[in-house]
């Protein structure tokens, strides 16, 4: 490629020399000084017009378009921030309300342990004043079960003595003799 | 006798007049450049005007396509200028397109290269350099002399360096269109030559042939490059002339 290149520069002077001679068809058709004017006038012809199409046509579009769909994005990233925060706040006072409601229910389930523990403790309570009562009161008929037995043991005995006495002697004491004997 | 020749690489080249006009004793005469041109033309507003059918938010291919050369043309001004540039911008973005049109165009067979002449890309070079001279001396007034002397050159260096700077300046438009010029023509010639080969050989003509696709796409290449080149050191003359301190 370079060596071509090289060679076709080497090959360009003598095109150049041929068109200075006026050797028209031989040189490079660049150097044809006649097609000049030619060229310039529909290039200032074509690239004015085309230049006129830029600046009044594709650039304001063009710029409109982007520029709309730049502040579209700009717009839509403002509003997903927005929201993004919205649903942060939504998620803390979230949080918070699910911490209350622990805090509650475990105030509740203190309080309820609380009110049963004290009345378990009421009932207990009742149930021993019961008991005792109950004890007491067995307690204080057996003993008066004891002392009915003891005096009827007594009469028993002393009758069992009054009739032993009397088969033997005619005398008969007294209960009260009896009774201090007895003791 | 060269024209005849049927693989004249040069031929493609040749300017032919389809309708004869005369405007005050000069040529002006519709040819097949001009033909071209008028193609490169109506290929951009075609771009454009399907593009530009449906201006939706989500764009279609088309509104894609000449969003996409808009944005790279706008991109590249305001690196290269920045917001200064703007005023510009029509300028030349319709120069971007123009050259990329007449580039491309001319790489279908039986075409005409409006950018392999010289008088063309100098015309463009040369209206660049005058408006970026101008420009320069509106927007600096002497002060844009400066660009011939560069801060921190010591005084010594001045009768050296200035003379240079001058020269490289006064060469811009002279690189700026040969550089288009020639990548046409030596790249069109080239295909040309090995076009020409493949015929020649005959049965041997493949390896001409593989070669050729190659060769076609590096022209392809070299077609969007020199219009980028082209376009670039528009932009880059034009930030010159706006910041001579750089």
């Amino acid at each position: 490629m370079k060596i071509l290149l090289k060679a076709f520069l080497l090959t360009a002077p003598i095109n150049f020399v041929y068109a200075a001679e006026g050797q028209k068809s031989a040189g490079l058709p660049q150097m044809d000084i006649a097609t000049f004017p030619s060229q310039l006038f529909w290039l200032v012809i074509t690239f004015s017009l085309l230049y006129l199409f830029m600046w009044k046509f594709v650039i304001p579009r063009l710029g409109a378009t982007i520029e709309e769909r730049k502040d579209k994005i700009s717009n839509d990233i403002n509003d997903a921030d927005n929201l993004n925060t919205e649903a942060t706040d939504i998620l803390k006072k979230y949080d918070e309300q699910m911490a209350n409601a622990s805090q509650e229910s475990n105030e509740i389930i203190t309080n309820s342990k609380k009110a049963m523990l004290d009345h378990l403790e009421t009932l207990k309570k009742e149930n021993e004043e019961k008991v005792n009562s109950l004890i007491s009161e067995s307690q204080a008929k057996i003993k008066a079960q004891q002392e009915k037995s003891k005096i009827e043991i007594r009469n028993a005995t002393l009758d069992t003595v009054k009739a032993i006495v009397s088969r033997y002697i005619e005398n008969i004491p007294s209960d009260e003799e009896i009774n201090k004997k007895l003791n | 006798m060269a024209a005849d020749n049927p693989i004249d690489p040069i031929h493609q080249f040749e300017i032919s007049k389809i309708a004869d006009i005369q405007l005050g004793g000069i040529d002006i005469s519709f040819t097949n450049s001009s033909l071209f041109m008028v193609f490169a033309l109506a290929a951009t507003m075609t771009l454009f005007v399907i593009g530009l059918s449906k201006k939706s938010i989500i764009p279609n291919r088309m509104q894609m396509l000449s969003e996409l050369s808009y944005n790279f043309i706008a991109n590249m001004l305001r690196d290269q200028v920045g917001d200064q540039g703007r005023v510009y911008f029509p300028f030349i973005f319709s120069l971007f397109m123009f050259i990329f049109f007449c580039n491309f165009i001319g790489l279908i067979p039986y075409t005409f290269t409006v950018t392999s002449h010289l008088i063309v890309t100098f015309a463009f070079a040369g209206l660049i350099f005058i408006a970026v001279t101008i420009i320069g001396f509106v927007k600096n007034g002497l002060g844009y002399l400066r660009i011939f002397y560069p801060s921190g050159i010591p005084i010594f260096l001045a009768p050296l360096i200035v003379p240079i700077e001058i020269i490289s300046y006064l060469s811009k438009p002279i690189s700026l269109s040969v550089r288009l010029c020639a990548n046409m023509l030596a790249g069109h010639s080239i295909l040309k030559i090995f076009a020409g080969f493949i015929v020649m050989l005959g049965f041997l003509g493949f390896a001409p042939l593989v070669f050729l696709v190659v060769l076609y796409a590096l022209e392809t290449l070299i077609a969007a490059l020199q219009a980028y080149i082209f376009t670039i050191l528009t932009c880059i003359y034009l930030n010159d002339a706006l910041h001579p301190d750089h």
